[in-house]
């Protein structure tokens, strides 16, 4: 019954099918020309790169107060793209599609935070580092501490954001603190500040720009190289090495000559933990 | 979808979110405890209380309806230090969590209150009943039967809502739960698992809540 149901359909649509696989063969490998990637070339001759930046994560992006996305990397985009001598094109991307938006040339670099690690290396490919990710000890400037060990004690409360990657080590190597988990960094950052918590270990890059909604607190962050260094760089599509290789001698430019360190201080507030060491070779 | 449930991985926890669940009991019972109380009071002014004690229960309804707890708690919780009160997370989403139970509580003992009939008071009168002896025989008994049901759906309303809770750093159920999910990424099995102590909890509170509205009211109710 179904069987002969089949052959029916088949016979009644048969070329109409024929007709839609045909087509199929046609468009796949022209989609699949669409999603390569803009070399150098193609770059300089359409006169405009396109570079993917976060507006969630401030300071290195966010929206400024007519509404533009500014902040640390729309500046460097910016230096990137005047030494190109291209027009910028800024585009908002999110944390977990900003490697599909690279990789299906929705843009050419994209930034955003985006640490090297050696799983995302297989999907995209890095350029020189942009700069270091710090950890750190955050506390009120009342009550400093100066390492790790000396958060290990009954008497202490740490408060965290609920979910993140310091927790299980805090858990292992800081038994003994007291932990408050909160949903969020604002209402870590709250609870820090209104005396909750005496301390918070977590990244540090953003912190000095974050608390400087409260003018009357005093804070002390102490960076835990220990913890581990990660570096941030911009991503391009895999094998994509005629941009990436120019976005490198362009990077080690902006190194050099400390445009990169200064947007960093204009922005984070602050000198960056731990320098990118710059050297020539790539 | 190619993937596998593993639940090997999660069931280590259950002692772990079984102290949640716990908590999340404690937080459910307090608030309703707390909240019935306030409700009862705020009712009673309501309906017998003077004109400006009236007025101050309505503006307390009206913004505690009319604001998400979320919203409420996050003011207790992180507002209040600014005025030198600072509260623990529990005792933040406890008060939270009272008051706000206690706004719709107020309401629904007020329909209580609203739903004696004159008639019934007159007949127990010509009946001979003293005024004690209509409170106790006529009044009590048909207020109980009327708010019985509503009163127990609040209370399973409000264990679903002490999930809050985690966002203010209570480590109940749902805070458990996203921790565990942090730790070992198994998020189906270990919702799943939180999903079943929530309908425990709750099960149990209807099987309990059932047999007391059966045996004093004689309220016929269904658990499933």
């Amino acid at each position: 019954m179904f069987k002969s149901r089949i052959r029916g359909f088949l016979q009644v649509n048969g070329l109409r099918i024929m007709a839609l696989l045909g087509a199929l063969g046609v468009a796949l490998p022209g989609m699949a020309d669409l999603a390569a990637a803009k070399s150098l070339d193609d770059i300089l001759k359409a006169r405009e790169i396109r570079i993917g930046v976060n507006p969630t994560l401030p300071p290195r992006a966010l929206f400024n107060d007519k509404n533009e996305i500014d902040g640390f990397e729309p500046d460097l985009a910016k230096a990137l793209a005047e030494k190109l001598g291209v027009k910028l094109t800024l585009v908002a991307v999110g944390s977990p599609d900003r490697i599909p938006f690279v990789a299906s040339d929705k843009v050419d670099l994209v930034m955003g935070a985006m640490s090297r690690t050696s799983e995302r290396a297989k999907v995209i490919d890095f350029s020189a580092p942009i700069h270091s990710e710090n950890y750190g000890i955050i506390s009120l400037a009342s009550k400093p501490f100066a390492k790790l060990s000396d958060l290990n004690n009954e008497a202490i409360t740490l408060v965290q954001v609920r979910g993140t990657t310091a927790i299980p080590y805090i858990q292992k190597n800081i038994p003994k603190a007291k932990l408050l988990l909160l949903d969020n960094y604002n209402d870590r950052d709250r609870a820090l500040a209104q005396g909750r918590a005496d301390a918070s270990f977590d990244g540090i890059d953003a912190v000095a720009y974050r608390l400087k909604i409260f003018p009357n607190v005093k804070f002390n962050i102490v960076p835990v190289p220990e913890w581990g260094v990660t570096y941030s760089s911009f991503g391009v599509a895999k094998g994509n090495y005629s941009l990436r290789d120019w976005v490198n001698i362009a990077l080690y430019e902006l190194h050099s000559t400390g445009v990169v360190e200064q947007l960093w201080e204009k922005w984070f507030l602050k000198p960056m933990d731990t320098k990118v060491p710059v050297t020539p070779y790539f | 979808m190619a993937y596998t449930l593993q639940f090997g991985q999660v069931t280590p926890y259950l002692g772990y979110l079984a102290g949640g669940a716990w908590l999340a009991l404690q937080l459910a019972a307090i608030g309703f405890v707390v909240g019935w109380a306030i409700g009862l009071v705020c009712a009673a002014i309501l309906h017998y209380g003077p004109w400006l004690p009236r007025k101050i229960v309505r503006a307390y309804v009206v913004f505690f309806l009319n604001t998400p707890l979320l919203v409420q708690i996050f003011f207790i919780y992180f507002a209040l230090p600014d005025w030198g009160i600072v509260l623990s997370s529990f005792q933040a989403v406890v008060i939270g969590m009272s008051l706000n139970a206690g706004a719709y509580l107020t309401e629904i003992q007020r329909a209580g209150f609203n739903s004696i009939r004159r008639e019934e008071i007159e007949a127990a009168e010509t009946l001979g009943f003293s005024r004690l002896q209509s409170i106790r025989h006529v009044i009590v008994p048909h207020i109980c039967k009327v708010l019985f049901p509503p009163l127990s759906n609040q209370y399973i309303i409000l264990t679903m809502t002490t999930s809050i809770a985690a966002i203010f750093g209570v480590e109940e159920l749902t805070g458990r739960t996203y921790n565990i999910n942090a730790q070992t990424f198994r998020a189906l099995e270990i919702f799943s698992i939180a999903a079943l102590y929530y309908v425990a909890l709750t099960l149990v509170a209807s099987a309990a809540l059932y047999s007391i509205g059966r045996y004093f009211f004689r309220i016929k109710g269904k658990v499933f």
